[in-house]
């Protein structure tokens, strides 16, 4: 959270009155600049989560067709990395976590005195250290999410420069999969893929979200045993059983996606393979800095329209 | 400088500097080579306002305080809690509060954050938490994910918080690459070995601290 932007905060209660009080003293609350809806089932707080990007839901524990825990157990299938915290007179002896019992919330007993200035610090805390996150985060997150946007490629032009090179790479490497993927702040984007046709993969089940954090590469011979990845199902779905990727890392140290092969079964590379799929990132790299230096260039320049005649 | 050496918790057995207010220190070392009874010794202040919360999914929590107690600390219910996690329990008690297994990482968490409340609300407000041990959550969980979401909310409780956190973890329990993504979302790491005249330790990654191993009291 960059904390210039309003937060998009979903309150879930069958009750009418909770919902606004709670929600106007949340908006008045000096720790946080929010934007609060408010709905009293799970099904209208799925619908919700479904048409806007919300930052954190606080919920009741009993809804009026579910309980805290069903939207919560929903939430980390849809929108895995969006926190939730559990407002509520019920004790943890009578919350039943029933079938989300690895999904992980914050809770907050709503029988104390002045809860709702203690749920706003819950909700600050909780967005600034992007809690309930499972995976590792490098250090620079918030530098490297602004990379990203200098040096998104949507221009027709750059994507066939990357498609080109990933076709190269599949080709050199004889894998199933090659992509270059940017992983933005919960998904990982596919740029380019040669050998599959991938879109998006949540943060969590992507394996690059882990070589974001390496110096060098990471390198993940048998996928299913490992124990980082061997419970992601998804990954095994789409036969990802072996992974090679690189960082593409910005000249100022930011890593913003990584340059990756992949195999439909076990292998290793060679020291000379793993140099040659650096060199690749590289070759990447450069022209994506060439493309962001060009269209810094391109919005500095005015156009000729708005230029004086000296 | 004064205020941050207030805020800092001190370890009164060891021969450690104070640890800055949200602090979380992974604890790795084998089982039965003093590595718990370091972890109790390290969540032990001189502090009488301080509150414990003892996370033990090894151990049941009447054993927990038992070995608390035997180490010469006074487990002070008014201020300490221990969540038992095991399979085998009894019934909570205002001491010891239950939950339905190692792998509730949900139930755990709901239960750490209702004490944590709890403490605030009587007027504690610098707690120490423990908890024994990582490969054992690890080992129930369906999945690693679970455990790293678990781990990334509890410690960032304790970071928010101001409070003090050691968790247990036995590297030889777990892979090496999962052992490296644990220790991500850690501050610093205490060591524990067998050295030649029994169990020592050192910390790495903390500032100030005093170099080399120390034997474990």
């Amino acid at each position: 959270m960059s904390g210039d932007e309003a937060v998009s905060l979903l309150y879930v209660d069958p009750d009418e009155q909770a919902c606004l009080e709670t929600r106007t003293d949340l908006e008045a609350s000096p720790l946080l600049d929010v934007d609060v809806r408010t709905c009293s089932s799970l099904s209208t707080a799925i619908e919700t989560l479904e048409a806007d990007a919300i930052d954190c839901v606080v919920t009741e524990y009993e809804l009026s067709d579910a309980t805290g825990i069903d939207l919560l157990d929903r939430l980390r299938d849809d929108r895995p990395d969006v926190p939730c915290i559990l407002y509520t007179d019920v004790g943890p002896d009578a919350i039943h976590t029933g079938a989300a019992r690895d999904a992980v919330v914050e809770y907050l007993p709503r029988d104390i005195p002045d809860p709702v200035r203690s749920l706003a610090r819950l909700v600050r805390n909780v967005l600034d250290e992007r809690s309930q996150l499972a995976y590792p985060l490098p250090e620079t997150e918030d530098e490297r999410l602004a990379a990203i946007q200098r040096y998104d490629v949507d221009d027709l032009e750059a994507t066939m420069a990357v498609d080109r090179l990933t076709e190269l790479l599949a080709n050199h490497f004889d894998v199933a999969v090659a992509f270059v993927g940017i992983v933005d702040a919960h998904e990982e984007r596919f740029l380019a893929c040669k050998g599959a046709d991938w879109d998006r993969l949540d943060r969590e089940d992507a394996i690059c979200s882990h070589t974001l954090l390496e110096d060098e590469h990471l390198i993940v011979e048998h996928v299913q045993s490992d124990a980082r990845f061997a419970d992601i199902e998804v990954l095994a779905e789409l036969d990802i059983r072996s992974y090679a990727g690189v960082p593409l890392t910005t000249p100022d140290g930011l890593p913003i996606g990584a340059m990756c092969l992949i195999h439909d079964e076990p292998r290793s590379y060679s020291d000379d393979d793993i140099e040659d799929l650096h060199r690749f990132a590289e070759e990447l790299m450069e022209q994506l800095e060439l493309r962001r230096r060009l269209s810094d260039v391109e919005r500095a320049v005015p156009k000729p329209d708005h230029e004086g005649i000296k | 400088m004064t205020a941050q050496l207030q805020d800092a918790y001190a370890f009164p057995e060891l021969p450690l500097d104070p640890a800055d207010a949200g602090t979380n220190l992974l604890l790795t070392g084998p089982p039965l080579v003093g590595t718990q009874r370091l972890l109790l010794s390290m969540v032990t202040g001189a502090d009488e306002g301080e509150g414990l919360l003892f996370v033990s999914a090894d151990e049941d929590g009447v054993s927990i305080i038992e070995d608390y107690e035997t180490a010469g600390h006074t487990f002070d219910p008014s201020r300490m809690c221990v969540i038992d996690c095991t399979d085998h329990s009894p019934e909570s008690t205002g001491a010891v509060r239950q939950v339905s297994g190692p792998s509730d990482l949900t139930g755990i968490g709901i239960e750490f954050s209702s004490l944590y409340e709890s403490l605030r609300e009587s007027g504690v407000d610098r707690a120490r938490v423990g908890l024994y041990s990582i490969p054992t959550l690890l080992a129930f969980a369906e999945d690693f994910r679970a455990v790293y979401r678990f781990l990334h909310t509890v410690t960032g409780r304790i970071r928010t918080a101001d409070g003090l956190g050691v968790f247990a973890i036995d590297p030889d329990a777990i892979d090496d690459e999962a052992f490296a993504t644990v220790a991500q979302a850690f501050d610093a790491r205490v060591i524990v070995r067998e050295g030649d005249d029994g169990p020592e330790f050192r910390v790495r990654g903390l500032p100030d601290q005093p170099d080399g191993w120390h034997p474990v009291p």
